[in-house]
């Protein structure tokens, strides 16, 4: 494979931002590359394609897009590596990976009739603790 | 055109490309310049570097993948010249897309070659440059 999940050391700190960015964009690549192999260790052929895979991933990069500090970006890029290799080396299971990263999305698995759930302000609830 | 894909013709020919139309007009290239590149041997042919040689359905390809990824309408309008930025991607749409298309073409994009596409015409170009090198 062009780009395996090779370094689980830790570079030194990004100096600025822009090497902060450059090294999301090779992450990103990376875990882009390594798609293929994750369908076929976890056989989720059936229940996502690469390119929803490669649009979950990419959302979740965008979940952080507003940092700006080096520092903070190398932290999260370090967990993210961290994330990946554990996956590529098949140290999680199927279910980790789906009710992680595939199920809950609206694109991928549209709610399949959400139950009756009573008043606006229990719809609030079940969403998150703080409305 | 024609020329540029006949250089190829010599180089390339023992490979089986993907797109079985690229095969058909390589075949067609070299009967008509069966005095310059015989296919069973490897003459030094002057290769010609013509900027705005993406095949069109190359760049139909391309504009797809970016319509789909950037989940345009449909008479949104995608040429060739069309800047990403301009269609509303930013940065890691650009890369998303190029793997969108290295996954699509089978190609391997390198660093540099990648920060450089603003343009659906220049992803198009990288494309062909790519899977001719192959």
């Amino acid at each position: 494979m062009a780009s395996t999940v090779k370094y689980v050391r830790v570079p030194p700190n990004s100096v600025s931002l822009e090497e902060a960015r450059r090294r999301v964009f090779e992450f990103f690549k990376t875990a882009c590359r390594s798609i293929p192999t994750i369908m076929e260790i976890y056989n989720i052929d059936d229940v996502v394609t690469p390119t929803q895979l490669r649009a979950i991933v990419a959302s979740e990069i965008r979940k952080n897009a507003h940092i700006t500090n080096p520092k903070v970006i190398d932290m999260l890029l370090f967990k993210g590596t961290e994330e990946l290799s554990n996956i590529v080396e098949h140290a999680k299971q199927r279910h980790h990976i789906l009710g992680q990263y595939v199920l809950g999305r609206p694109e991928i698995t549209p709610d399949t009739g959400t139950k009756d759930q009573g008043s606006e302000y229990l719809k609030n609830f079940f969403r998150s603790n703080y409305f | 055109m024609a020329s540029f894909t006949a250089s190829s013709v010599s180089l390339s020919s023992a490979f089986c490309s993907f797109k079985q139309s690229q095969a058909s007009n390589l075949r067609k290239a070299s009967v008509s310049f069966s005095g310059k590149s015989f296919p069973s041997h490897r003459l030094p042919l002057p290769r010609f570097r013509v900027s705005c040689a993406a095949k069109p359905e190359t760049v139909n390809k391309v504009v797809e993948i970016v319509k789909k990824q950037l989940a345009l309408p449909d008479d949104r309008e995608v040429c060739g010249d069309s800047k990403f930025q301009v269609l509303g991607a930013d940065s890691l749409d650009t890369v998303e897309i190029v793997m969108g298309l290295e996954e699509e073409f089978g190609i391997c994009v390198e660093e540099e070659s990648a920060q450089s596409i603003t343009t659906v015409q220049e992803a198009a170009d990288l494309i062909e440059e790519l899977l001719e090198k192959k």
